[in-house]
């Protein structure tokens, strides 16, 4: 069927129809032949290690050029045959090409580092920005004359004509004509006028595959239109994504199995790096005091803890002993500050359910520490846990001297070092996340508690039951998956946890590396050491532990909840 | 009875409830306050122990004769309380005593008592077995030798109103007189000392940048998830599900070494265009436009309406309260964001510092001025807490919504 459809154009296809489409298929013919070639002369190269491109990234660009090629050579076959996929495939490669042309444009002639002029200037431009708030706000204003098309039409006016005035201004005060001026000198290399060109052609073609004439000749249906509008407006985002996550994603774990540095290229090693971080030892020893290098082999192992079974002593030996302390320390962290950032904030929630007034008021202060940055919290909790001028000290003095005068108690002031002290610097840091959470996981808590319906309590009460009992035989199970929701954050939360020890320790993880967890081990293999292999497998370890932890946390919410149920 | 017994208990509830809330919010403001109050503060006053909350300064006076006011202290004179000025400090005395009425002693300057019998030959006497060198000390007229207790150095006082009147006191032991103050140029100081305000702007821009182009995406995406059929789309919406919960950590790696492959290591760029595409926008954004009815959307397109107009028409204004909550969540996000940019900015480029990262620098900076180092925490902290107080309720949306924590 096709032969003859391709012979005979359709009888709704004008001329003009028929020449974009002749065009669009020696287009895409050539375009084909471009990318074959570039693929060929990209597999020649491989051999030749002297042209400066990595080779997993030549492999990529080899199966691109190809694929791009064959989509091409396909889009051609199935235009010349009338067939609706040749549109699409046409549409996609030539927005693809124009995407890409386009970014590439944009990174040749410094766009994207030329942010860096913009956040030089964007001070200028900031009232501007504030007038063309206002020219927001009157349109805002204006639309609540509901009852008046008339004044409504002319605020209208009048906020489009401001914002208009705003943004021309705001382009003009950040710099535009410098920039502008700075773009057209990098117009100074073969490249940008190229790329510029590739613009302007998959343009073109785009325009012209896009009329609804050539749509109409190639029997596009209703639901074609739909996939490629679904597409179209998913591309930013989809693009986006895939670059900067999926793409990252697959590439850590390929980091994972290499000594990378993240500037010399990388060797293979295969699992050796999740080897050294994972590989431990048990050995007996003959008394519990005999020392952990006559039985370890001191050129692998680190004796990392000992321990006594049945009177037999035995000692773990760590090839990574850091690696270990930081899982210690973040578990610990997660058990101290988890729990406590959780069950007082479904008792407060509690509280706060109460219809009495004001709790509005209350919810509002206790989010208030979720808004500021971690970073700028704990330069405040640094100085209150200051051990010789810190409030939190003095508070403590206070109420021991308090205790003393009112029952003898004898106490003694305990002057904590809190910071500088390797046994309370977990503690202290844990603490102060403590603070920085409960308020968020009250607000979370109290719009579950909320969706609880009242006659479930109604119920209770009937039944018999006084607060407490309502409280663990109603709010409690109805709440299940909220609580679930809340402590999977806070855990995730917590096993990150990375800019405390950053601020608050000294050294880095220290005193003592009481502090180190395994984000901070990973940030110091990573971007101090630049072992970045290293860092990606312990990334997916933490990652697998925080799924693994997040997975028991599901089966314990299913299981206790089905208990409710039957 | 029992109604008024009920109504009691009610009572003593209620009040439980606040005393406990109370104490609460107090605990979550105190460290709010302390901020603030330290960051008025000048340097000396935040050393102090007890820690006072308000900033103080030392009350000065200008006396006669003085070319610089001097600082007030309170002074006991005459069995009275008095605001005495200090004129001349770390004085040295003597505490001298005759050595037959020891109980009694007299304070005299070094220079105003000399050795009895002359430099030369000074006459001691013996007390309590040990020898003791005389001094002449004048008391009312006249000259009586005296062994001497102790030395120690004292401070003149004199009265502002009356400068004649003068008393010697320890200075250590007397409280100056002090009122409370603000010091408001510390902020001031610390926009110069840590380029605070182009840290500021960079903010800004970063965040608004990220914020309008992670809208713009989320809104284009979740349109697409929620309303226009295409093969592979619910596939692909259990993919972006899925990534929602991989940490960052696992993708900080890799892009890394992407911003070094494309040159944006320590540049702006890194730190908005990688942020401005998510899962959990887009995901927000779909929920939020599967609910509006679809005959609305039919009639429009019946209407020859376009995909576009139908979008910015109607989808976008029903939505509005989706939009400030994933505005607010992304705005907390991308102002408070630290890990990303220690590793990718340089410390020392300053010029693309962001908020956090000039904290970091400014806590080695100006470690031992904490009133400083405060003022910068609160020029981090203070515009999302106005943009909290403005528009409380999409915070707390935003909380409730998400998936991911901020």
């Amino acid at each position: 069927m096709t032969a003859t459809a391709a012979a005979l154009p359709h009888l709704s296809e004008d001329r003009h129809t028929t020449l974009w489409l002749n065009v669009a298929v020696l287009w895409h013919a050539g375009f084909a032949l471009l990318l074959a070639a570039s693929g060929i002369f990209l597999l020649v190269s491989l051999a030749d290690s002297t042209i400066p491109i990595a080779t997993g990234l030549r492999v990529f660009l080899i199966a691109l050029s190809l694929l791009g090629g064959v989509s091409s050579a396909c889009a051609a076959i199935f235009i010349t045959r009338r067939d609706q996929r040749g549109r699409m495939l046409s549409l996609v490669i030539n927005y693809l090409g124009f995407v890409v042309c386009l970014a590439f444009d944009l990174h040749i002639l410094g766009v994207y580092v030329g942010l860096d002029v913009l956040a030089g200037t964007f001070k200028y431009g900031l009232p501007f920005l504030l007038l063309g708030f206002i020219g927001y706000l009157i349109g805002a204003w204006g639309d609540r004359h509901e009852d008046f098309p008339q004044r409504q039409q002319a605020y209208r006016r009048l906020s489009q004509t401001i914002s208009l005035i705003a943004a021309g201004l705001w382009l003009l005060s950040v710099g535009l004509l410098e920039g502008l001026r700075a773009l057209l000198q990098q117009f100074n290399s073969p490249l940008p006028f190229i790329l510029t060109a590739g613009i302007a052609v998959f343009a073109v073609l785009l325009r012209a595959v896009g009329r609804r004439s050539v749509a109409e000749a190639l029997h596009t249906k209703r639901q074609h239109e739909e996939t490629l509008t679904g597409l179209l407006f998913l591309s930013p985002n989809l693009l986006g994504f895939l670059l900067f996550f999926a793409a990252p994603l697959l590439f850590s774990l390929l980091i994972s199995f290499t000594n990378s540095d993240a500037f010399n290229p990388p060797d293979w090693v295969g699992l050796q790096n999740y080897q050294h971080l994972l590989n431990v030892t048990i050995q007996p020893l003959s008394s519990s005091t005999q020392l952990a290098n006559e039985v370890l082999d001191v050129k692998i192992y680190n004796e990392l803890a000992r321990f006594e079974i049945l009177g037999q002593s035995y000692v773990i030996g760590a090839q990574d002993k850091l690696f270990w302390l930081a899982l210690r320390n973040t578990l610990v962290y997660c058990l101290m500050a988890v729990p406590v950032s959780v069950i007082p904030a479904l008792l407060l929630a509690t509280l706060l359910n109460s219809k009495l007034p004001g709790m509005k008021l209350f919810r509002a202060v206790y989010f208030l520490p979720s808004v500021a940055a971690i970073v700028g919290i704990a330069l405040i909790w640094q100085w209150l846990y200051n051990s010789a001028i810190g409030y939190i000290n003095y508070f403590i003095s206070l109420t021991v001297n308090f205790a003393n005068s009112l029952f003898n108690a004898g106490w003694v002031d305990p002057k904590l070092q809190w910071l500088s002290d390797s046994n309370s610097a977990l503690i202290a840091i844990a603490l102060m996340a403590v603070w920085a959470t409960l308020g968020f996981n009250i607000v979370l808590f109290l719009s579950g508690l909320q969706s609880i319906p009242r006659d479930l309590y109604e119920a209770a009460t009937v039944d018999g039951a006084n607060p407490t009992q309502q409280f663990f035989a109603v709010t409690v199970p109805m709440l299940a998956p909220t609580t679930f929701f809340v402590l999977t954050t806070t855990t995730i939360q917590a096993m990150q946890l990375f800019e405390q020890v950053f601020i608050l320790s000294n050294p880095l993880g220290g005193p003592n590396n009481s502090t180190l967890s395994l984000v901070v081990y990973l940030y110091q293999n990573g971007f101090q050491r630049f072992r970045q292999g290293y860092a990606s497998a312990t990334a997916w370890v933490l990652f697998i532990v925080i799924f693994g932890l997040t997975l028991f946390q599901y089966r314990r919410q299913r299981s206790s909840s089905g208990a409710y149920e039957g | 009875m029992k109604p008024k017994s009920y109504r009691r208990l009610r009572f003593i509830r209620a009040t439980l409830i606040y005393a406990v809330l109370i104490s609460v919010a107090l605990f979550m403001l105190f460290p709010f306050i302390y901020m603030l109050t330290t960051s008025l503060k000048e340097p000396k006053d935040t050393f102090v122990y007890p820690p006072r909350l308000l900033p103080r300064q030392d009350v000065a006076a200008s006396i006669e004769g003085q070319p610089d006011p001097l600082p007030l202290y309170e002074v006991q004179v005459d069995g009275q309380t008095r605001q005495y000025a200090l004129v001349e400090s770390n004085i040295r005395v003597g505490i001298y005593a005759d050595p037959s009425k020891p109980a009694q002693t007299y304070e005299r300057r070094l220079t105003d008592v000399s050795p009895t019998g002359g430099a030369e030959n000074q006459q001691t006497v013996m007390v309590e077995g040990q020898a003791k060198k005389l001094w002449n000390v004048e008391v009312d007229g006249q000259i009586i030798p005296m062994t001497e207790v102790r030395q120690t150095a004292v401070g003149r006082f004199v009265d502002p109103q009356n400068p004649q009147a003068e008393v010697y006191r320890n200075v250590r032991l007397s409280q100056p007189v002090q009122n409370l103050t603000a010091h408001p140029e510390n902020y001031q100081e610390v926009v110069e000392l840590q380029n605070m305000d182009r840290s500021l702007t960079n903010t800004m821009l970063v965040t608004f940048l990220v914020v309008v182009g992670q809208l713009t995406t989320s809104i284009l995406g979740g349109y697409a998830f929620a309303r226009l059929k295409f093969p592979g789309r619910n596939a692909l919406f259990v993919i972006y599900l899925g990534t929602i919960m991989i940490p960052f950590v696992v993708l900080i790696t890799p892009l890394y070494q992407l911003m070094v492959a494309i040159g944006w290591v320590d540049r702006v760029a890194s730190l908005i265009i990688p942020w401005m595409f998510t899962a959990y926008g887009t995901f927000l954004m779909r929920q939020a436009f599967i609910t509006i009815p679809k005959e609305i959307e039919e009639a429009a397109l019946i209407d020859g309406a376009s995909r576009w107009q139908i979008l910015l028409r109607i989808f976008v204004p029903a939505t509005v309260p989706s939009l400030a909550t994933l505005a607010t969540f992304t705005f907390l996000y991308a102002w408070n964001s630290f890990f990303w940019p220690l590793v990718i900015i340089n410390t020392g480029n300053e010029a693309n510092h962001v908020l956090t990262l000039s904290l970091n620098v400014l806590r080695g900076r100006a470690s031992d001025t904490p009133n400083l180092i405060l003022a910068g925490a609160a020029i981090s902290i203070i515009p999302p807490v106005l943009l909290y107080i403005l528009a409380q309720r999409f915070f707390v949306e935003s909380a409730t919504s998400s998936g991911v924590k901020g």
